[in-house]
């Protein structure tokens, strides 16, 4: 699902941001991203994102060389790929529903069919009944869940989510990481960004671990 | 193709919601635009009513031609003969000094005081030009023909002060041409300005739908069915400026009209200027929009 080849970004400070990274990600794996603050995962994920472009190496996606997606086919190429964010950035001053069908009223969904949607995704996460709430008044949980919501709404085959249990307590983040195991678990391609080891520990599933920029190990998590 | 109607229909809607969402806000941009708008279309109101009244003067234009004194009847109503053979003269009319005279003791009220003068007035000849010939320049080569004849004393062309007002007509459109100009230019930019605060606003919001795959058009709609009715808006708040002010004055104008004799009426914005002016507003409304979003959505770029 993801190919990096002898990636490599510098940022226009100067700063070495990932250097010379490879690695595979097959199709419905589920691979943590660790690594210290500063050490690259946040790039990396930009880079799968296109929110940045590489400065040398490919970076295939989907079977796809990102390198080839123009400007205006970014938007397209977005939505395959469902991101859940550290602070979920949801928009306030929408209700909960409206939050988890933007992916669908941007991509044009037929409104029928928006709906049912909407109420799938939003029971797969457990909220089907705060679909009329506003996000300010949920808990910081429920809020990171109607994030993942809106990242799964449109079924992408790939899932990248970045610290998506930063802001929460253990039991809350096991609930989230179980989550997206779950999704997982039913064919999507998972990609964590996070320094939460007891959950890498938990799950057991594949590491990768960026140390400085560069890729420092890549295997099962160290007991 | 219908589901793209209803997406339109849809941010229309929300749009209009937004506006509605910031009455104080909306209502001051929409008050600016509005009296940008009237400004130059009052004065083509103006200018097209003042058209109307010289309009009506247009077709009287008359050149009266004073004979010497040495000319007498018979050779004056001779010589009137051949004017009227004249190209572009429709009429000519011989008024000889007796009648002059007589017509100058009914209007002025000096009464039996005038016949204790000699006649003092000249033969007058009326002069009534081809209404389709009344361009000014036909109307000067005919005065040059007059005055070259040997029985003429002056002419005099009572249609010079219409050209004159036509040349002032001719400046206040001109100076109303460059006042849209400059005003139109005035409205892109509040535009400009109130939706590049809305951009700002919304940055979080833009940042997000980048992220999830909305596309740039997807992004301006809203900002530019905002702008186009912000202008819409603006243009009817000028309309009825314009109404406002006309039925202010309607009535003034009307008294005077018929001091003059005249049922002369002010005269607004007929159906197909309203429109323009409506059109024209949401245009500009959506060029400014346009222009600010263009250029301050490539800025906001999610990290």
């Amino acid at each position: 699902m993801i190919r990096f080849d002898r990636v490599s970004k510098r940022y226009e400070s100067g700063h070495d941001a990932l250097m010379q990274v490879s690695f595979d990600i097959a199709d419905e794996e589920m691979v943590f991203l660790t690594g210290h603050s500063g050490a690259g995962k946040s790039t990396l994920l930009k880079l799968i994102a296109l929110i940045e472009r590489p400065t040398r190496g490919s970076i295939l996606v989907n079977d796809r060389n990102t390198a080839k997606i123009g400007r205006f086919r970014v938007p397209y190429y977005r939505r395959e790929i469902g991101i859940v964010f550290q602070n979920n950035r949801l928009l306030m001053d929408r209700t909960v529903f409206d939050n988890v069908a933007l992916p669908l009223v941007v991509s044009g969904c037929e409104h029928r069919e928006l709906g049912r949607r909407v109420r799938a995704a939003l029971d797969k996460v457990g909220l089907l009944k705060k679909e009329r709430d506003y996000p300010i008044t949920l808990s910081g949980g429920e809020q990171q869940r109607v994030g993942i919501a809106r990242a799964v709404v449109n079924k992408p085959p790939l899932l990248v989510a970045d610290e998506p249990t930063g802001n929460l307590d253990d039991t809350l983040s096991t609930e989230i990481m179980d989550l997206l195991a779950d999704f997982n678990h039913h064919g999507v391609t998972v990609l964590i960004a996070t320094h939460d080891l007891r959950q890498v520990q938990r799950l057991g599933r594949r590491v990768l671990e960026l140390h400085n920029g560069q890729l420092d190990y890549d295997g099962a998590p160290a007991p | 193709m219908r589901n793209y109607l209803l997406r339109h229909a849809q941010v229309f809607f929300y749009s209009l919601g937004q506006l509605a969402r910031s009455p104080f806000a909306s209502l001051m941009t929409i008050a600016v635009i509005g009296v940008a708008l009237a400004l130059p279309s009052g004065l083509y109101v103006l200018i097209d009513n003042v058209q109307r009244v010289s309009g009506g003067i247009d077709s009287s234009a008359r050149i009266s031609v004073f004979l010497k004194k040495s000319v007498n009847d018979s050779h004056a109503e001779h010589w009137t003969e051949r004017v009227r053979k004249i190209p572009g003269v429709a009429k000519a009319e011989y008024i000889p000094p007796k009648e002059a005279l007589a017509e100058f003791k009914r209007l002025s009220g000096f009464g039996s005081a005038i016949d204790t003068l000699d006649n003092p007035l000249p033969g007058v000849v009326l002069v009534t030009p081809v209404l389709a010939d009344a361009d000014a320049e036909a109307l000067t080569a005919l005065v040059e023909r007059l005055k070259k004849s040997s029985e003429v004393d002056i002419v005099q062309l009572d249609f010079e002060w219409v050209q004159r007002l036509n040349a002032l007509l001719e400046i206040t459109r001109r100076a109303a041409t460059l006042l849209a100009v400059v005003l139109a230019a005035s409205v892109l930019l509040i535009i400009g300005n109130t939706i590049r605060l809305a951009v700002y606003n919304r940055r979080d919001e833009i940042e997000v739908i980048k992220l999830i795959g909305g596309t740039g058009a997807f992004i301006r709609r809203p900002f530019l069915y905002s702008g186009a009715l912000q202008g819409l808006f603006g243009a009817l708040a000028a309309w009825l400026l314009i109404q406002l002010s006309l039925s202010v004055v309607a009535g003034p104008v009307a008294d005077l009209a018929l001091l003059y004799g005249s049922d002369f009426r002010v005269k607004g914005l007929d159906f197909r200027a309203a429109v323009a002016l409506l059109a024209t507003g949401a245009l500009l409304g959506w060029l400014g929009s346009r222009l600010a979003v263009g250029r301050h959505l490539s800025e906001i770029e999610p990290s």
